[in-house]
């Protein structure tokens, strides 16, 4: 009665009706069609199509939110780093490797990569650009696909000194098909779905999983990767389980007593199950989901090593950090 | 509620549908009532009940006017009925615009009352007003079923952003009207028509619009595609609007009279008023213009007509400075056009002359669409190349070509090419089979494309639902 009496039941149900409503995949996709070939238009909700990839319009670049992330995490470095040897890698978005194209409107990477390296103190920093290429990602979401991170893997131990030569590990490699990626539901076009793979080593299979969100029987509790979420909403979140504040991978079969800190966006899910190799201990927190003032009760940066790894796409909203 | 919504379409419209098909004809204005009272009360819950005081005043002033007809009590009654309407628009509208002007010129500091606008008041105020004046004139018969009245005033297709439609004008289809399937088959014919402008035409105008202002890196083009991209989804919001109603007005038989007749085909400014929202330039006309003296007079009398109808045009339109100057703007032009540039158009040929009321019609719109006077003078330099910023760059272009199609449609879409071709074919007998048949699989094809439109999209904002 309340939301009848405010205006607010209509825009309720308004909402319900569009998400329910009957045939609705098949009308975005009539939508879809009718953009991209009737109107010509060059993307349908900013999605834009090439060939057998989805890539969503990025753009322009927002200069404020570099400054204001480059900002952040000097002051974090400053509040827990001071002893750590930190390093610091961005994470190109697809659509840094179509950037020439004439029908495409990319950020300036130019600037966003020298506003970094003018604002960004006390850390090395690791250039993956050519380390990936276009088809390191699905074609149908903005990840990088883990099966294509040996460039990326190289190009981490010679900057980061790790001992692993991540190409000899012995590994079984497990597939899951049809993963339909975040931009395969926004461009509402019947795009090829993608083949998730992901690399099952000792270590990983081995590995504990400690997630701060899990909640369920400590014996249960997903590995490294998480098969349950195979099929279902975003099947990317079989990496650790997908979005969580903080999460810790040890390896009980190590070797060395080295620790690792990962301050990371969703990309790093797919990248930690390899780099557990080299380390006693991962931990991945994810600054959009916790406070970098509460992150001190949690974590002990002693010690580590501490790795940056974001994407461009958090870069350019940085404003999402918390 | 918005006529271009999932629940206005396959909710709200099949239930009324049903109801007013279904009851015996004596309940067909009751059902026609509270429908339009459930449409007001789900968008606008707090304010039906100045809608319905609106009813009331109109219905017993008139009652008053008509018993003492002759007397002065029934011009009493007249100014005390106007003084009501204009009192509750006034407040609910231009509280806050006084209240601003009085602390900006004499410093002093009261406090805004920020009352959200009532939904469509603009529209059912000045309808009202009309059925009293034209009783009062003896222009309409007396209404005194108030059932009759209150369907009139609320009647949902027209009751928050036009036409404005006159009592006198569906007066006797309010009592009796007839349906048919022909008359249901028009007006759902011409709704989809309407509907179709402004989901597919009018919202991608305005995501072009919205893309342009604010683009990182600005360019004359950004100005240029931003003001004829909000000048022509204007037009087809409004004009699809009209049309939606006029079509739920034809399936419930009533006959509203057109809103729009392809304004932007004008040869002059004269021309673009007398075909661009034709019901309240009439209103005006016939309810402050003639009254006020018209023509008749002086030169100095009647420029003086021109610029009060002008002035309350704009400020009918919004409680902004930015509303007041483009009324006063067109009422210059139109006294401009009465003393010598009619002269002068005459003489130049026909695609001068819509280059012309182009150019006036798209910087008026630049001045009607930014509250913030310095944002008027920076888009009409930006247009002009008075910035100092290129005339195109690699954003403005890609938009451009991204929205070449849509811009192409809406402009050939703003001329009567279409009607013509059809009107044209229409006269062979075979050419007319063909598109009979065609017709309700293209109307077909259209609502099923703006459904699409509909569950894909967010943008869906009518912009004469802000007056």
């Amino acid at each position: 009665m309340k939301k009848l009496l405010t205006g607010d039941f209509l825009g309720d149900f308004d909402e319900a009706a569009l998400d329910q409503f009957i045939l609705r995949d098949q009308f975005r996709r009539l939508k879809a069609r009718v953009e991209n070939t009737i109107l010509h238009k060059n993307d349908n909700n900013d999605i834009v199509v090439r060939g057998d990839d989805a890539f969503k319009l990025e753009y322009p670049l927002n200069e404020e939110s570099v400054v204001r992330f480059s900002s952040y995490i000097n002051t974090l470095t400053d509040m827990y780093l001071e002893d750590c040897q930190v390093y610091f890698a961005m994470i190109p978005d697809k659509n840094y490797y179509v950037q020439s194209s004439s029908d495409f409107l990319s950020m300036d990477y130019q600037k966003l990569e020298a506003l970094l390296h003018d604002s960004i103190k006390g850390m090395t920093l690791i250039d993956l650009k050519d380390a990936l290429s276009l088809t390191d990602y699905y074609h149908t979401d903005p990840h990088w696909k883990q099966e294509n991170l040996d460039g990326v893997l190289e190009r981490l131990r010679q900057e980061m000194e790790l001992e692993t030569d991540f190409s000899s590990i012995a590994t079984t490699v497990k597939r899951f098909a049809p993963f339909y990626g975040a931009y395969y539901g926004q461009s509402a076009l019947n795009l090829a779905p993608d083949t998730i793979e992901y690399r099952v080593t000792k270590a990983s299979l081995n590995a504990i999983v400690k997630n701060v969100e899990y909640t369920g029987d400590p014996d249960q509790a997903p590995g490294v990767y998480d098969e349950q979420k195979l099929g279902q909403l975003d099947s990317y979140d079989v990496f650790l389980s997908g979005s969580t504040p903080l999460v810790t991978i040890e390896n009980p079969d190590s070797k060395t007593d080295k620790e690792l800190i990962i301050f990371r966006d969703s990309f790093a899910s797919s990248l930690a199950p390899l780099l557990i190799e080299e380390y006693q201990k991962i931990t991945l927190i994810d600054l959009r989901y916790v406070s970098r003032e509460l992150i001190g009760d949690f974590v002990d940066f002693e010690g580590s090593d501490v790795f940056f790894l974001y994407s461009t796409l958090i870069i350019n909203h940085s404003d999402i950090l918390k | 509620m918005l006529f271009s919504s999932i629940s206005f379409i396959y909710y709200f419209l099949p239930i009324v549908f049903s109801l007013y098909f279904l009851v015996p004809a004596k309940y067909k204005n009751l059902v026609l009532l509270l429908s339009s009272l459930a449409f007001y009360f789900f968008g606008e819950p707090r304010y039906t009940i100045i809608l319905i005081f609106s009813t009331i005043v109109d219905y017993t002033h008139s009652l008053i006017i008509d018993k003492n007809r002759g007397r002065p009590a029934a011009k009493l009654a007249l100014i005390s009925s106007i003084i009501i309407n204009l009192s509750i628009l006034g407040f609910f509208k231009y509280s806050d615009f006084f209240i601003g002007n009085i602390n900006a010129l004499f410093s002093t500091d009261f406090a805004l009352l920020q009352l959200p606008l009532p939904l469509g008041i603009s529209f059912f105020t000045f309808q009202t007003m009309s059925y009293t004046i034209d009783v009062y004139r003896n222009e309409a018969g007396i209404q005194k079923n108030p059932l009759g009245l209150a369907t009139y005033i609320t009647l949902f297709p027209q009751l928050v952003a036009g036409p404005i439609v006159r009592y006198r004008t569906i007066a006797e289809e309010i009592n009796e009207r007839t349906h048919s399937f022909d008359l249901f088959a028009y007006g759902v014919r011409r709704f989809v028509i309407g509907l179709a402008k402004k989901v597919l035409i009018a919202n991608q105008l305005g995501q072009l619009y919205q893309i342009s202002v604010s683009a990182q890196s600005s360019s004359v083009l950004f100005y240029w595609m931003a003001a004829i991209a909000f000048s022509l989804q204007i037009y087809f919001d409004f004009s699809g609007y009209s049309d939606m109603a006029i079509g739920l007005g034809r399936i419930f038989g009533f006959h509203f009279l057109e809103n729009f007749n392809y304004p932007y085909i004008s040869k002059s400014i004269s021309e673009f008023w007398r075909r661009w929202h034709i019901s309240l330039g009439t209103w005006f006309k016939d309810y402050l213009y003639i009254p006020l003296g018209g023509n008749r007079g002086s030169n100095l009398s009647w420029f003086r007509n021109i610029i009060i109808v002008w002035f309350l045009t704009g400020f009918w339109h919004g409680a902004n400075w930015n509303f007041i100057i483009w009324g006063l703007y067109f009422g210059l032009i139109l006294i401009l056009e009465k003393l010598f540039l009619n002269q002068v158009l005459v003489k130049l040929p026909h695609w001068l002359r819509h280059v012309y009321v182009c150019l006036i019609v798209v910087i008026s719109f630049v001045i009607f669409n930014n509250e913030d006077l310095a944002v008027i003078t920076l888009s009409l330099k930006g247009m002009f190349g008075q910035l100092s910023i290129p005339i195109f760059n690699a954003e403005s272009i890609y938009f451009l070509r991204s929205y070449a199609v849509i811009l192409g449609i809406s402009i050939i879409g703003a001329t009567p090419f279409a009607r013509d071709l059809i009107r044209r074919g229409l006269q062979s007998k075979t050419s007319e089979k063909i598109i009979n048949g065609l017709e309700p699989v293209l109307l077909l094809s259209l609502l099923l494309l703006v459904t699409g439109y509909l569950v894909d999209s967010s943008f869906n904002p009518f912009l004469y639902f802000r007056f």
